[in-house]
C-alpha cells in the first residue's frame, strides 16, 4: 500500500473538517433562505413576489451549476475570503456555495409540509409571522427538517471527495491521488469502505435524531 | 355582537372570477349561539374566516362590537384575534407538541407568566374533561378528544366569540354530541358568542338559537331555529329540514294511497307548544262525521320547545270535512292539504 496509516486518518479528518465546516456554514445560509423561500411563496405568511421570484432564480442557478465547475468557477471569489484557492479550508467556500442553496431547498421542502390548517390556527390565534415560524412551523417540520439535513450532510461528504480537484485534502483525494493515478487498489478500497461506514453512520445518527425530536 | 354588512368575497381563479360571497347581511347577537348552513362551496368557510381576518372580505363591512375590523393595523387585528376563539374540522393542533403544549400556545405567545400558564392550562383541561391526558400527544388521541384540546386551546386567551369551523364534521354521531354539549356549555358558563359553520342540520337542531341558509354566497333564509324549522320556505331551506325531521309520507304507504284510489283527503297538521299535548283528534271525530287516519307523525323538540308533524287521511262527506278543518284551525293547529302525494 502507498499509503501510511497516519495518512488516512488525516484525510478522513480533513473529510470531516471539511463537511461539517462546509455544513455548519450552509445551515446559516441556507435555513434563513428555506424559511424566506417558503413564508414569501403566493398566499403564506409574508407573501412578497418579488423577493420570491429573486430568490428562487438565484437558487436555481447555483443549483444548476455541477460542483466540480462551480469550484473553479469561483476560485477568485474563494481567494477573496480565505486568502488561497487551494487547500482544505479552500475547499469550504465552493462547498457552502453548493450546499447552501440545496439546504434552502431542502428547508422549504420540509416547511411546506406543514399542513396549512396550523398555520391557519396560529392565525387565529394572534400570532406574529414571527412566532408561527419559530413556534409553529419549525417544530412542526422539525423531525422532517432533521432527516432533509441528513440529506444534505450525505451529499456534502460526496461533494468534500471531489474538492481533491483543488487540493482540498480528504478520502476523496486520497483515493484520487493515490487510488487512481498510483493504481493503487487497496487505498481506494479503504478509502470507499471509510466512506460507506460514514455515510451509513451520518444516516443512522440522522433517523435516530429525527425519530427524538418528532415530539419535541 | 358580529354584524355582517354586505360581505362580499371575490376570488381569481384563473381569468375567472368566483364569488364566495355575493353581499352577506347577518347579525349575531352576543351571548347567542348562529348556525350558518350551506352546501359545500356555499360559501360558509369564506364567511366565518371575514370574522377574525383570515380572509379579507372585497366587499362590505364585519363590525365585532361596532368596530370595523377590516380598518385595523395588523397589531390591532392580532389583539382582536385572541378574543375571537376557533376551532377547526380538522382541529388543527400541533402534533409534536404535548396536549398541555398545544393549550398553553395562545398564552405562550401573550407571554403570559408560567404560573399562570399552568393554572390557567390546568383548569382548561379540567373544563374539557382531559385533565389526565395532558402530557400526551394528540395522535395518541381519539377525534373528540382533538377537538376538546381545540377547544381548550380557543378559550384560553378568554374569548367573547367563539367560531366554530365545522367542528363536529369530522365526528361520529355520539362524539358529535358531546362536543356540542361541551359547546352549549361554554356558551351558558361564559357568555361567549358563538358562531357556527356546519352543513349538518342536526348541529343547527341540537344547540343554535337562530340559523341562516346560504347559498352560492348569499343568505337565502335566516331566522330563529324554530321557525326555520317548522316553516322552511326555500327548497334548500326545506331539503336540509327533512335531512333531519322526516316529515314526509314513507314509500310504500305512498304507493298504497296511489293505489286505493280514494279522494279522501290528506292534510299536513302541525303543532307547536301547547297544541301538541291536546286531543283533537277524539275530539274531531266525536263532534263531526269524519274519521281519521294517521299516515305519518312524530314529534320533536325544538329549542326546547315540543313540535309535532302529522300526515292525516281525512274520509266522510265533504261538508262535514270542510267543517272539521275550521274547527281544527281554530285550535292552534297549522294545517295545509298536501295532495302533491297523490298523483
Amino acid at each position: 500500500m502507498s499509503v501510511n496509516y497516519e495518512q488516512i486518518i488525516e484525510a478522513l479528518w480533513e473529510t470531516i473538517y471539511m463537511t461539517g465546516a462546509a455544513f455548519s456554514f450552509s445551515l446559516l445560509i441556507g435555513f434563513p433562505l428555506g424559511i424566506l423561500l417558503v413564508v414569501t411563496r403566493k398566499g403564506h405568511l409574508l407573501e412578497n413576489e418579488p423577493v420570491s421570484k429573486v430568490l428562487n432564480i438565484v437558487i436555481n442557478i447555483f443549483r444548476s451549476v455541477p460542483f466540480i465547475i462551480l469550484m473553479v468557477a469561483i476560485i477568485p471569489l474563494t481567494r477573496l475570503i480565505v486568502g488561497t484557492s487551494i487547500g482544505t479550508a479552500a475547499a469550504i467556500v465552493p462547498l457552502v456555495f453548493y450546499a447552501g442553496p440545496y439546504i434552502a431547498r431542502l428547508i422549504e421542502n420540509s416547511l411546506l409540509e406543514v399542513d396549512k390548517g396550523v398555520i391557519e390556527a396560529a392565525q387565529a390565534m394572534g400570532a406574529t409571522p414571527m412566532q408561527i415560524i419559530f413556534r409553529f412551523l419549525i417544530p412542526e417540520a422539525l423531525s422532517s427538517l432533521v432527516l432533509a439535513l441528513t440529506i444534505a450532510v450525505v451529499g456534502l461528504i460526496g461533494a468534500s471527495a471531489m474538492a481533491g480537484a483543488i487540493g482540498g485534502g480528504g478520502l476523496g483525494d486520497l483515493a484520487i491521488t493515490y487510488g487512481y493515478q498510483r493504481f493503487d487498489t487497496l487505498v481506494m478500497f479503504i478509502t470507499v469502505a471509510i466512506l460507506v461506514v460514514l455515510v451509513q453512520g451520518v444516516q443512522s445518527l440522522g433517523n435516530v435524531l429525527s425519530r427524538t425530536v418528532r415530539r419535541n | 355582537m358580529i354584524q355582517f354588512e354586505g360581505v362580499a368575497k371575490t376570488y381569481q381563479s384563473g381569468k375567472q372570477e368566483i364569488h364566495a360571497l355575493n353581499g352577506i347581511d347577518l347579525t349575531v347577537e352576543t351571548g347567542e349561539i348562529f348556525g350558518v348552513i350551506g352546501f359545500s362551496g356555499a360559501g360558509k368557510s369564506s364567511l366565518i374566516r371575514t370574522v377574525n381576518l383570515l380572509e379579507r372580505p372585497s366587499a362590505g363591512r364585519v363590525l365585532i362590537q361596532g368596530k370595523d375590523i377590516s380598518t385595523l393595523s395588523s397589531k390591532e387585528i392580532r389583539t382582536t384575534r385572541k378574543d375571537i376563539g376557533m376551532i377547526f374540522q380538522h382541529f388543527n393542533l400541533l402534533n409534536s407538541k404535548t396536549v398541555y403544549h398545544n393549550v398553553a400556545m395562545p398564552l405562550l405567545l401573550a407571554k403570559t407568566p408560567k404560573a399562570d400558564i399552568e393554572k390557567q392550562v390546568t383548569d382548561l383541561l379540567d373544563f374539557v374533561g382531559l385533565a389526565d391526558q395532558a402530557q400526551k400527544y394528540p395522535d395518541q388521541l381519539s377525534g373528540g378528544q382533538k377537538q376538546r384540546i381545540g377547544i381548550a386551546r380557543a378559550l384560553a386567551t378568554n374569548p367573547s366569540v367563539l367560531l366554530c369551523d365545522e367542528a363536529t364534521s369530522a365526528l361520529d354521531p355520539q362524539t358529535t354530541k358531546s362536543i356540542l354539549d361541551l359547546l352549549r356549555k361554554i356558551n351558558k358558563e361564559y357568555n361567549i358568542t358563538i358562531l357556527l359553520i356546519t352543513h349538518e342540520m342536526g348541529v343547527i337542531r341540537e344547540i343554535c338559537d337562530k340559523v341562516a341558509v346560504l347559498e352560492a354566497g348569499k343568505v337565502i333564509e335566516q331566522g330563529s331555529v324554530f321557525d326555520i324549522f317548522s316553516n322552511p320556505q326555500q327548497p334548500t331551506t326545506k331539503r336540509f329540514v327533512r335531512s333531519v325531521m322526516n316529515d314526509e309520507l314513507p314509500d310504500s304507504l305512498l304507493a298504497q294511497i296511489q293505489a286505493a284510489e280514494s279522494d279522501n283527503a290528506i292534510y299536513r297538521l302541525q303543532f307547536t307548544g301547547t297544541s301538541v299535548g291536546k286531543p283533537f283528534m277524539s275530539r274531531v271525530s266525536r263532534d263531526f262525521k269524519v274519521d281519521l287516519n294517521v299516515l305519518f307523525g312524530n314529534i320533536t323538540e325544538l329549542q326546547g320547545v315540543p313540535y309535532g308533524n302529522l300526515i292525516v287521511e281525512f274520509s266522510g262527506e265533504p261538508s262535514e270535512i270542510e267543517l272539521a278543518l275550521s274547527s281544527i284551525r281554530e285550535s292552534d293547529i297549522h294545517i295545509e292539504e298536501v295532495n302533491n302525494y297523490v298523483s
